[in-house]
């Protein structure tokens, strides 16, 4: 039979993987397979594999395989069949060659956004094999450069963009004083112990996006919220080393995030508009830690905007005039239900919401997700090309009259705007942060001093 | 004139089925069915005389036996009744359904014997 | 042939069961064993509420989302799944023989019916056979093992519907029935058709994450 071709993978240089690949043997790496497989795998691993009856039926929830034209090696299961399976087969003992591509397969053509678990009649859990395989990859130091980079970033700095301890109270300091041009008394209460809430956000955003610290200081002082932010490590709660397979950094960084909020003795956490960090301490990171449950109230922004706008704590002074749509995140989606919240929050806010299809916990993924985007520029490609029915999807809800994306998730944010800009879509993409800070009623003082 | 082969054939399968039925009313004796109202299967064949002279039987009650409170009776024989007078079609009071009493009294004593038919095509020919 | 079909119909069959029951048995526990050692985690996870939601969405037809975009497929599988457990267990003549040897018996199919849902079998394994060799993202994932197994499956139905209706050598094709017969109960527990008895597990779980910490449907 004949395989698919799969060259532009050959072509692609990555030398995290490249220089990983070149140090093995296959002693090597049968040694770590199976290391990994004797004491990190158990049931679910054997069971999934031993009850898949290989039928298919995974292929058509995959947007790799639908944008390939039903390339069958880009479905779930030949995505399994290439990595997995082969290496039970063999028993680990696999070429080097053969790690190559598995590594890129499992970071790069995966976004481990679980939308198969949805369509397979057993229910096999094909993310998670996925996950097995790139935690073989990481102990086989076999890892794509730059998402290792903000794993090594994680693992120095406790945050994932290398932001040095100064810089971030540094950086809070300047958009309190920024936001204070607009609302005087505004303040954003850095280590504030017994406040209710603690406030975290993902590295990126102090590091390039310190508008959207600044817009959540507005939101949070309209709406009279008793919140802080910590001012050490802790504060980040975005993990890539969930995504590279390095389980243990994943479990510093969860223990240092849960530590200070019990530090600050805060009621619950609030996180910003994020996928991969909702699932790292939501579903991911607190089971490493051995929480089957995360041990604090974990609210998502969506959650917390739907609150304080059902509660009347923030008003609207005039809903968001051009139609937008709406993007499911799959991490707060299809991992925690937040999609009717995310609804509610767009008609509270928005003129008119136009849904694009499939929705909901049926969405497609963004492309960018499950660190895929992390894996930089040699792999931007591999996204954007392998997620050509979302381009289609957003397409058809810009002909419905949609004219601005929300994407409540930084991930999808950013992997959205390169399919938008990529494939010509012209729509506009914002955070509901950034909309809500348009729309909300804001005291006249503020708008005097500005 | 293009249907005389199509006639001809009709012709030839009407001649193969009226001597298959002439055939089979003239040779082929059948064990008594009528008790059952909704068979699923053919009657079994079975031709009495031939079968008791090929398997040298020669007392009645071989077969058509007498059981009184469990126990065969040596010297009685009930070759004047009906099977189906004390096997009813549900069976009950340690007595077996018609069908198992059927199944047993052939299909058993050809399993002790290892000899005759035990299949179910065997006897109920299609 | 008496001896033949005694052998096969008899020690052979007290083997298949013992296989397939004990087999069954021993997956399970195991797998249960295996949770427990290494994934206890798992168990605290279950939830009879949302496995069985789960369940029940994926036993019906075209409840859920995949079942209703693939209604070919949708109504052959479960056609060919529930005539594959039903003809055997209510078969007249299987029937028969349980009470021949044990004094049990129950519910049977009339024969015309057994027949047809013979055929369905039959067909359906035909049907999965021309997917896997027709359709990319099947035949991609397809080994030799799917063909042996899909074999092993479709052998009963075959040669019980040639016995049933007495084609070719009638008493050679009862034998290679029995033979089948035993031959599939023995795989299943010890081939991917332990599908049959793993898939509610991996659903029930799937079920449970969904609804119990992911508050999505899994449909």
């Amino acid at each position: 039979m004949p395989e698919p071709s799969k060259k532009e993978e050959n072509e692609i240089v990555d030398e995290g993987i490249d220089v990983g690949v070149s140090r093995l043997t296959e002693d090597k790496i049968q040694s770590v397979i199976n290391s990994v497989i004797d004491a990190e795998t158990g049931a679910r691993l054997k069971i999934y594999v031993d009850t898949c009856i290989h039928c298919g039926l995974c292929s058509d929830s995959c947007h790799y395989y639908l944008s390939h034209n039903n390339d069958p090696a880009y479905s779930p299961v030949g995505k399994v069949k290439q990595t997995i399976w082969e290496i039970l087969k063999k028993k680990g003992r696999v070429s080097p060659e053969f790690i190559r591509n598995a590594a890129i397969i499992a970071y790069t053509q995966c976004n481990l956004c679980k939308r198969c678990a949805q369509y397979c009649p057993f229910g096999i859990d094909i993310a998670y094999l996925m996950l097995v395989v790139r935690r073989i990859m990481h102990k086989l130091g076999v890892t794509p450069l730059y998402i290792q980079d903000t794993a090594h970033s994680h693992s120095v700095t406790m945050n994932q963009m290398w932001v040095k301890g100064d810089e971030w109270p540094d950086t809070l300091q300047w958009q309190e004083e920024e936001a204070q041009t607009e609302i005087p008394n505004l303040r954003i209460p850095l280590e504030k112990e017994g406040a209710d809430i603690m406030y975290s956000v993902i590295a990126p955003e102090p590091k390039f996006q310190a508008q959207l610290i600044y817009q959540t200081a507005i939101i949070m002082n309209v709406a009279g919220i008793d919140w802080t932010m910590p001012a050490s490590v802790g504060w980040d709660n975005s993990d890539m080393a969930m995504y590279t397979g390095d389980n243990e950094i994943m479990g510093r960084l969860k223990r240092a995030h849960f530590e200070t909020a019990e530090r600050l003795k805060v009621k619950k956490i609030v996180m910003g508009e994020c996928g991969h960090a909702f699932r790292s301490v939501y579903d991911m990171g607190n089971r490493w830690l051995g929480w089957s449950m995360p041990p604090f109230t974990i609210v998502h922004a969506i959650e917390f905007y739907h609150d304080i706008i059902k509660e009347g704590r923030i008003k609207i002074k005039k809903k968001f005039e051009q139609p937008i749509t709406l993007h499911d995140p799959c991490n707060v989606v299809r991992g925690a239900g937040l999609h009717e919240k995310a609804r509610y929050v767009a008609h509270a806010i928005c003129e008119k919401v136009i849904e694009m299809h499939p929705n909901r916990e049926h969405n497609y993924c963004c492309g960018a997700g499950g660190g895929v985007i992390n894996t930089g520029p040699p792999f931007k490609m591999t996204r954007i090309e392998g997620n050509r029915i979302k381009a289609e999807q957003l397409f058809s809800a810009k002909t419905k009259g949609a004219r601005v994306l929300i994407a409540p998730c930084h991930n999808c944010h950013s992997g959205l705007h390169d399919l938008v800009h990529h494939y010509e879509i012209g729509l506009d993409i914002k955070f509901f942060g950034d909309i809500i800070y348009e729309v909300m009623e804001k005291p006249e003082l503020g708008r005097e001093g500005k | 004139m293009r249907n005389i082969p199509l006639i001809a054939l009709f012709f030839l399968i009407g001649i193969i089925v009226t001597i298959n039925v002439g055939w089979a009313q003239e040779d082929m004796e059948v064990v008594d069915n009528s008790v059952f109202e909704n068979h699923q299967r053919t009657p079994s064949v079975f031709f009495h005389d031939e079968h008791n002279e090929n398997a040298g039987i020669d007392g009645c009650a071989e077969c058509h036996h007498i059981y009184e409170k469990g126990e065969r009776l040596e010297d009685e024989s009930s070759e004047d009744q009906s099977c189906s007078d004390c096997h009813n079609l549900e069976g009950g009071d340690g007595q077996p359904s018609l069908i198992k009493a059927f199944h047993g009294n052939c299909k058993g004593c050809h399993l002790d014997e290892k000899k005759g038919p035990i299949l179910c095509g065997e006897c109920h020919v299609k | 042939m008496h001896t033949f079909y005694n052998f096969v119909s008899g020690p052979l069959t007290w083997i298949a069961f013992l296989l397939f029951f004990g087999g069954s048995f021993y997956r399970i526990v195991n797998m249960l064993f295996l949770v427990n050692k290494k994934e206890k985690f798992i168990f605290s996870y279950m939830s009879w509420r949302y496995s069985l939601r789960s369940i029940f969405h994926w036993i019906i037809p075209f409840a859920t989302t995949n079942w209703r975009r693939q209604p070919v497929l949708t109504v052959i599988t479960f056609a060919f799944h529930i005539c594959l457990m039903a003809t055997p267990i209510f078969l007249l003549s299987h029937v028969i023989l349980w009470d021949e040897s044990f004094s049990i018996s129950w519910w049977t199919l009339p024969d015309v019916l057994a027949d047809v849902m013979t055929i369905v079998v039959i067909l359906g394994a035909i049907y999965f056979l021309v997917r896997r060799l027709s359709q990319p993202e099947v035949k991609y994932v397809t080994s030799a093992s799917d063909y042996v197994i899909l074999t092993i499956v479709a052998a009963p139905f075959v040669t019980g519907f040639l016995a049933y209706h007495q084609w070719f050598a009638y008493p050679l094709i009862m034998c290679l029935h029995v033979l089948a017969g035993n031959i599939m109960l023995a795989a299943i527990p010890f081939t991917r058709l332990s599908h049959m008895l793993f898939s509610p597990f991996t659903r029930a779980y799937m079920g449970s994450e969904f609804g119990g910490v992911r508050n999505a449907r899994d449909w």
